[in-house]
């Protein structure tokens, strides 16, 4: 755009400069989907700005400085940051069982924090700081994939042991994303694939506790449980459905409105929207995210160093498969897994999580140029 | 920390390329993803938009059921014998209350009085109730307690004041038995009209709705029902009401009226007469089959098993000997005693005995080793002596020699022995005895408990021993004897929202000798005006030339000789004779036939015959063709002086009650209608 690769030295490290490389698109897509986002939650209070709007757009508007600001670190200060952010990360969620804050049957709190949410950063951070560091022979198949696979599963099991299953199957993809767009053999993927596959039934069986067996079983025939977890998907497959293709109108969803949709500002406030906006709007809505998705994936391809676009593509997979999934969810062809939909869906961690995110994919694009230490052979 | 830039070009354009490919096929995959998504929310809200749009309404719209107005039940006249009258009631629903239910009601109590035992019951019946069913807090309650909770309800979660119909019935007990009464839903009821899905009919569960559970009320409960409204209303996902959307409701359709045959006149007159005795009337138009009055007395208080009756009060009821409770009419069955006479002598006509032919009464009649007894000594008679005195002798030898199977077949020819579809329950059907029905009878004992001995023909000519009738088949016998020629049925229920029934008359002949049944005709009339028929002392009408004819009958109720039975009006109660009149009137023009039972009144004469009279009189006077012949206008006065002052003396006034009848015994066969008859 409007700088080029012929800069004159210290021209990029100008905060004038920085600024202009920051990728507007990106960060106005990104405020339209959180507008619509506070526009639905005013809907869903029954036309009131409180008690989610107000939070919910206040909330974006800092996490939107927060994303503007981080876009300004160098890449090689997040090089840096990674190992570190991944061992507090790590620690952190070690400490959730020992002092952690229950909340709703499942320990996740510790500190007032989330760490798998500070997790879901930091592993792909480290995984592209250990990525940047690898050859392509060795990213495709080499008893060094060990490592990664490592970094991926102490973090995935702690989680799922929370037990938060959604992160814990948002960390695990987003981890194998990373090691497949590093240059993972055709051969060692496909393997893993059938492997995973093959463990899906038997983790299914013995591993998951009886609630979330249910929740996982449920979709497939949510009429089974009209009243318990099947009312959920039910009720939310009628919001979406009565829609129809122009939707019932802003602040006209009886199945929000009148609480028929259970949910309806978290994880169902796609089922929301989809009631109100119809066809059309839903539509739209993908449209936008998937717009957000193909200007952070192109961020990631026009950075120069292998870290910038591992850690921009990854946290673009983590950003896309919360879309897929909880859309996914709400429509009945998942399970409840408790994803929410980025941006729309009102709770402040995951807002966060996502800004943050996107501060990293930013930072790629304002220092796609920033030269990297190779970081062969030292963790840090 | 190195900062030397990675110089392995070759390397890093490899692990760039890799990327680049491997980042499309990612593109490529969450593509794939979105366009699942957008192929699943077309298949949602396109192909199976309707339905769900279906289901949302559901969800957000609730109907409030609105009962409808029960049909009324009405006499031939247009009386209500059975209506609705408005109730204001306080409900509670549960569903559409968050807040505990026991301060709720405590408010309610301070503006309305309910007491702390109906409080605490109040609770527990608020507690097992199903979410949607409405519970009465108070009923019948006066305006200015209605307008107290009314304006008050916003406070009140889940109260509501409003106007239902209860049920009343003016004539309290006059027509119990035929109408029977509504009642609260027994859970038997919600089970059994269950809808095909398995729901509660949510009619039944409304706490206003009552059921049919005797008589009318119950066999026409489904025409007298109607079908409900519904209020339609916005509710949340709690079922709280949101809104009301009163262009969406729909309006209950009011069951059906039901017009019965009966005279409420008639009727109340009949329990009137019936004072503190127990027994029965019926009465039917021999004209059309039309039952005017279907009585069983004593009767009860229908009114009180609408709100529910309390138990003590029902125990008495049914713990009374007198058997309140019992439709005697349809479901209490008696010897017809001498009234019975009339078939034996028409079978005796039938099998071509000669009706001058003669037996002496000295008392007694001894047949075999038994000895059957006479009340008299009534000398030597002719049948129609026999029937006006009620001879038993003369009966035991005729009955012997016309047998029981002759006797049997005109005696169902007249009625008895039968259940008649009159559109309500209870009737019970007696018994005929002929030799096949002994047989069929005793079919489980020895051959010879299923013959029939000669000794057991005597007693049925006397309209004893096995016989048994109720006072509806005696009256349809009256009836048939009356009219003559038409083996009419009795009707009850004239029409049901204004749709005829079928009549009584559209029926075919008797087959029986004209001439025969006149001469039965002819010896009731001598029983009721002859000075030495039966019933002459308690039959007169005093209703001038319209009289009455009729068939006393004394059954026993238990037998004399094992010592429980007492003849007449004497001994314990429970231990009396059976009364029985028949009647018809006016005995030269039969309109009305007529059955009374007394139970354990004594004798059929003394007991029955003077409230016959009551009740036909009341009839009789109602009938405008009757009351013209009995009244005989005055000529009127010359209104134009210029007529002629006519010189036509005023009539005597007509014949004093109780007078000796004129004219010769037996009836007048001619209608006297058809001349200008001057006294």
């Amino acid at each position: 755009m409007t700088s080029s690769a012929l800069t004159r030295p210290g021209q990029r490290e100008r905060l004038s400069e920085k600024l202009t490389e920051i990728d507007w698109r990106l960060a106005l897509v990104l405020t339209v989907i959180a507008g619509l986002g506070g526009m639905i939650l005013y809907s869903a209070a029954g036309n009131n700005w409180g008690p989610w709007a107000d939070k919910h757009l206040i909330r974006y508007g800092l996490c939107l400085l927060i994303m503007l600001g981080l876009s300004l670190i160098g890449l090689r200060i997040w090089f840096a940051a990674a190992y570190p952010a991944y061992a507090l990360a790590l620690f952190l969620l070690l400490l959730v069982p020992v002092i952690g804050h229950s909340s709703l049957g499942a320990k996740r709190w510790v500190f007032g924090i989330q760490p798998s949410e500070i997790m879901k950063v930091a592993l792909v951070l480290a995984l592209a700081r250990f990525y940047h560091g690898l050859t392509s022979r060795e990213a495709a198949m080499s008893w060094k994939l060990l490592i990664p696979v490592g970094l991926i599963g102490v973090p995935v099991l702690l989680v799922a042991h929370q037990p938060d299953l959604g992160t814990a199957i948002l960390l695990a993809v987003t981890g194998f994303g990373i090691m497949v767009l590093g240059g993972l053999s055709w051969r060692l993927m496909t393997s893993a694939v059938v492997l995973g596959g093959a463990a899906v039934a038997p983790f299914v069986m013995f591993v998951l506790k009886p609630y979330q067996r249910d929740r996982l079983l449920t979709f497939l025939h949510p009429e089974d449980d009209p009243s318990g977890l099947g009312y959920h998907i039910t009720q939310s497959k009628i919001a979406i459905g009565s829609g129809g293709l122009m939707g019932k109108g802003f602040g006209l969803g009886s199945q929000s409105q009148l609480n028929f949709l259970p949910e309806k500002q978290t994880d169902f406030v796609f089922s929301t929207f989809g009631e109100e906006f119809g066809l059309v709007g839903c539509v739209g809505l993908l449209v936008l995210y998937g717009l957000a998705i193909a200007i952070a994936l192109r961020i990631a391809s026009i950075s120069h160093s292998h870290f910038g676009r591992l850690s921009a593509a990854g946290v673009t997979i983590t950003f896309a498969l919360y879309v897929l999934v909880n859309a996914a969810m709400v429509m009945g062809l998942a399970p409840v897994v408790g994803v929410p939909m980025p941006l729309m869906s009102y709770g402040g961690t995951v807002m966060v999580t996502v800004m943050v995110c996107f501060g990293l994919v930013e930072a790629v694009r304002v220092h796609r140029y920033e030269e990297m230490p190779s970081g062969r052979g030292s963790l840090l | 920390m190195s900062l030397e830039p990675s110089i392995f070009f070759d390397e890093v354009n490899e692990r760039q390329g890799v990327f680049h490919r491997r980042a499309f096929i990612l593109g490529g995959f969450a593509g794939v993803g979105a366009l699942t998504l957008i192929g699943r929310l077309a298949d949602l809200q396109l192909v199976e938009g309707a339905r769900y749009q279906l289901l949302s309404n559901s969800n957000q719209f609730n109907f409030r059921i609105r009962p409808p107005p029960r049909g009324r039940i009405l006499d031939r006249n247009g009386i209500e014998l059975a209506s609705n009258r408005p109730d204001f009631r306080v409900l509670y629903r549960k569903g559409e209350a968050k807040e505990d239910a026991a301060d709720t009601l405590a408010k309610v109590a301070e503006l309305i009085p309910i007491t702390e035992q109906k409080q605490k019951s109040l609770l527990k019946e608020i507690a097992n109730a199903p979410k949607a069913t409405p519970i009465a807090l108070a009923n019948d309650l006066s305006w200015d307690d209605f307008t107290r909770i009314n304006v008050r309800t916003p406070e009140l979660p889940g109260v509501a004041a409003d106007m239902t119909d209860s049920r009343v019935y003016p004539f309290g007990g006059a027509f119990a038995h035929v109408i029977g009464y509504v009642a609260r839903v027994s859970a038997e009821d919600v089970e059994r009209e269950k809808t095909p899905d398995g729901k509660p009919d949510r009619l039944l569960l409304d706490p206003g709705f009552r059921i049919g559970k005797q008589g009318v009320e119950k066999a026409l409960d489904q025409q007298l029902r109607g079908h409900p409204g519904g209020q339609k209303v916005e509710v949340d996902s709690v079922g709280r009401v949101v809104r009301e959307d009163p262009a969406g409701d729909i309006h209950a359709i009011p069951g059906k009226d039901v017009v019965l045959t009966l005279d409420a006149d008639i009727q109340n007159r009949a329990l009137e007469v019936f004072g503190q005795d127990s027994g029965a009337a019926v009465m039917m138009d021999v004209r059309t089959g039309d039952v005017l009055c279907m009585m069983s007395a004593p009767s009860f208080d229908a009114n009180q098993f609408v709100s529910g009756i309390p138990s003590a009060e029902y125990k008495m009821l049914s713990d009374y000997d007198h058997k309140p409770l019992i439709n005697k009419a349809l479901a209490g069955l008696y010897h017809p005693g001498s009234t019975f006479k009339t078939i034996v002598s028409l079978a005796a006509l039938e099998a071509g005995v000669d009706p001058k032919r003669t037996y002496t009464c000295n008392g007694a009649f001894a047949f075999g080793n038994h000895v059957f007894h006479c009340d008299k000594h009534h000398g030597t008679l002719d049948m129609h002596g026999a029937i006006v005195t009620s001879c038993d002798v003369f009966f035991y030898q005729t009955a012997l020699v016309v047998g029981p199977d002759k006797i049997a077949e005109v005696a169902r020819k007249f009625g008895l022995g039968q259940i008649y579809d009159i559109g309500v329950s209870g009737q019970r059907r007696g018994i005929v005895p002929d030799t096949a029905w002994k047989k069929k009878y005793f079919a489980k004992q020895s051959a010879e408990a299923q013959r029939w001995w000669p000794g057991e023909t005597p007693s049925m000519g006397i309209g004893q021993g096995y016989t048994d009738v109720n006072a509806l088949q005696l009256c349809v016998m009256a009836s048939r004897l009356a009219n003559a020629k038409k083996a009419l049925n009795p009707r009850l229920i004239r029409s049901i929202g204004g749709v005829e029934e079928p009549r009584g008359s559209e029926v075919e002949d008797l087959p029986f000798n004209a001439d025969h049944i006149q001469f039965v005709r002819a010896a009731m009339a001598s029983v009721a005006n002859d000075a030495a028929g039966t019933a002459f002392e308690f039959a007169q009408l005093g209703l001038g030339p319209i009289k009455m004819a009729g068939k006393t009958g004394t059954a026993q109720s238990h037998n004399y000789v094992s010592g429980h039975g007492q003849h007449g009006a004497v001994g314990a109660w429970a231990t009396r004779d059976n009364a029985w009149f028949i009647a018809f009137a006016p005995y030269d023009d039969p309109r009305y036939a007529l059955s009374v039972l007394v139970e354990h009144g004594g004798f059929g004469a003394s007991a029955a015959a003077p409230k016959a009279r009551e009740i036909m009189r009341v009839a009789l006077l109602k009938d405008p063709e009757v009351r013209a012949r009995v009244e005989q206008p005055l000529p009127l006065p010359p209104t134009n002086p210029n007529a002629d002052t006519g010189d036509v003396a005023p009539p005597p006034p007509s014949d004093i009650p109780g007078a000796p009848p004129q004219g010769p015994s037996g009836p007048q066969l001619q209608n006297p209608n058809t001349t200008d008859q001057p006294t």
